[in-house]
């Protein structure tokens, strides 16, 4: 009989909003570090965003920031720790907006981190302006309180297709919206803390999350949002999986 | 032990290397790119990293990560790209990690010139990013001053886990004299209590961000204090050069300095006596060079090629603004001997002002 319990690197409470998923997350890197057996040699990065408050919560040693900078930071780790498991845990500001450049060029450098980015379709951190990567057209957030127009603000971008260009092992987007995707979420994730352990290389796992808070619904209808709406935009799956061929 | 015959830029990156400097990542712009250059191909040979980066925030946010691992690690930049520096300075400073950053100036706003120029002190000395910090900053005047400088950089970024920046311009960067290298050494990047190693579980982990966070605000406000004051005090760094029986002296730093050396043997035998006083740290600024000058002297002359004077207000500060200071600014041009003598007499004869120092 399967006995189900806290990973014990979570040490601590993190202060994310009620009903926001990267709780969840962060609990499936935990699972994920722990069942390869990896927690004992992991350094993690994280933006001044929301995925900041991980910091407290897990047992690792981490570096934070500067805003959008992960993948670099992330790099420049890896290359002087090469046996260290190295990731990245960012929202989607950091990783596609402010920071696509870094990220762009980590994967192009296919440098063997594992990246996590946090689709929410919103600054959570900011109070909710609009993400010019995720926002879909029409949703309201302080920025774009009409509704994003497509004609002004552009329309939002599946980066995991733009990413597809590059020669790297992973790319895949999972959802939380139901245990299924959050199993299946977390299978992305193991596979990109593996493919980092075999030395392959650059692995993004993208993941959709509500944000109840700055989406101003309640928790249940934020993972409705997610299945009816974002999903539609930003379909979950594999992209990319190079299978280790180099 | 042989000297060598090297470009400034390469005696900065070659003394670095020395230095145990095992991680560089940085971006091309002129003047300084032959210490990007020198690393693409002999970093790796030292089994060190070499990064081009896609741009100046890119490779510092790399350098930011490696600093936090405790490695050596250096970039280099010049003017417009120094300035992109500046987040990941001030971050480097937050969480107190040893980093030393190369910034080759040259001359003028925007775009500029990529010739020689000495605009960038304001930015070195006063800070380009955001809060309280400050850098310890070393101007060579020479090829050996660029490596000595940049030797010592690593050092002294250690002792004090403070961000080290090598102010050289578009002259000393690119000229060739004979350079004594100092002896190679290893560092170990394992050494620290508070790098990022990635520890095991039953072990205390290293959290690299504001160190304040962490501290707090009660202990860590008189402990950066205190840091700043010490550095201010310890790591003055200067020459002095025939001031004690000058009538006037001369100020300059980097290339400048060479000319008024220059000046100041010439301007003798003709019976005029000049003296130099010359930083070698900019930051901090030695004001100790000032304190002694003898009752001879009547004006100091700040001679920079920059467009106003900005090492001015640290010369008033030094000296208490305690005889006039005058301006001998040459903007994108180098001084010259004829001129800084030409200069001088006019002084003597009260045909030029004070400088106002704005």
């Amino acid at each position: 009989m399967p006995v189900y319990r806290k990973p014990e690197s979570i040490i601590n409470t993190a202060g994310y909003c009620g009903g926001c998923g990267h709780g969840v997350i962060q609990r499936l890197i935990a699972e994920c570090i722990e069942e390869l057996g990896l927690q004992d040699h992991v350094i993690a990065c994280v933006d001044i965003a929301c995925a900041f408050w991980s910091q407290d919560a897990l047992n690792f040693e981490f570096i934070a920031g500067p805003h959008g900078r992960c993948a670099s930071v992330a790099t420049g780790i890896k290359k002087v720790r090469p046996d260290a498991t190295v990731y990245v845990h960012a929202g989607d500001g950091c990783s596609y907006v402010i920071g696509l450049d870094e990220t762009a060029y980590a994967a192009v450098r296919d440098v063997p981190i594992t990246m996590i980015v946090v689709n929410n379709g919103i600054f959570g951190m900011t109070g909710g302006q609009m993400n010019l990567a995720t926002t879909l057209v029409g949703d309201k957030t302080l920025s774009s309180k009409a509704g994003r127009n497509a004609e002004t603000m552009g329309k939002p971008v599946d980066m995991l297709k733009a990413l597809s260009a590059f020669d790297v092992e992973f790319l895949a987007r999972g959802a939380l919206y139901d245990p299924k995707h959050i199993d299946q979420t977390k299978n992305f994730i193991k596979k990109g803390f593996e493919n980092q352990r075999d030395v392959k290389g650059f692995s993004l796992i993208e993941v959709l999350s509500p944000c109840p808070t700055n989406w101003k619904l309640s928790p249940v209808d934020a993972m409705a949002k997610i299945k009816n709406e974002n999903e539609k935009v930003f379909p979950v799956g594999v992209y990319v999986d190079r299978g280790g061929a180099k | 032990m042989d000297y060598v015959l090297m470009k400034g830029n390469e005696a900065i990156a070659e003394a670095a290397l020395r230095a145990g400097c095992r991680f560089y990542a940085g971006y091309p712009i002129t003047p300084q790119s032959e210490i990007l250059e020198y690393m693409s191909v002999n970093m790796e040979k030292r089994g060190g990293i070499f990064i081009q980066g896609e741009n100046e925030i890119a490779s510092m946010s790399m350098l930011y990560g490696a600093a936090a691992c405790g490695v050596r690690c250096m970039s280099s930049s010049s003017g417009p790209g120094f300035d992109l520096k500046q987040e990941e300075i001030s971050y480097l400073s937050a969480a107190e990690l040893p980093a030393v950053v190369v910034n080759a100036m040259r001359y003028g706003l925007g775009d500029g010139e990529i010739t020689a120029g000495q605009d960038s002190y304001w930015v070195s000395t006063r800070g380009g990013g955001h809060g309280d910090k400050r850098l310890i900053v070393l101007a060579p005047a020479s090829v050996q001053e660029c490596a000595d400088l940049t030797y010592l950089a690593f050092d002294l970024a250690e002792k004090y886990r403070n961000v080290v920046e090598i102010l050289s311009d578009g002259a000393v960067c690119q000229m060739i004299e004979k350079c004594y290298l100092p002896e190679a050494k290893e560092h170990d990047m394992n050494k620290f209590d508070w790098a990022l190693t990635g520890k095991p579980r039953d072990q205390k982990k290293n959290k690299a961000y504001n160190v304040s966070y962490y501290e707090g605000y009660d202990s860590y406000n008189p402990r950066i204090r205190n840091k700043l004051h010490t550095m201010f005090r310890d790591e003055q760094r200067w020459e002095s050069f025939m001031v004690e029986d000058a009538e006037i002296v001369l100020v300059a730093y980097g290339i400048s300095s060479r000319v008024c050396r220059s000046a100041v043997r010439q301007a003798r035998k003709e019976g005029l006596k000049l003296g130099l006083i010359r930083p070698i740290t900019v930051w901090p600024y030695p004001r100790k060079a000032f304190e002694n000058v003898p009752d001879s002297v009547k004006a100091y002359v700040s001679v920079e090629m920059s467009l106003t004077s900005q090492m001015g207000e640290d010369i008033i500060l030094a000296s208490h603004g305690d005889r006039p200071l005058y301006g001998y600014l040459t903007a994108k041009e180098l001084p010259t001997v004829e001129g800084i003598i030409d200069y001088c007499r006019e002084i003597q004869a009260g045909k030029v002002q004070p400088m106002e120092v704005i």
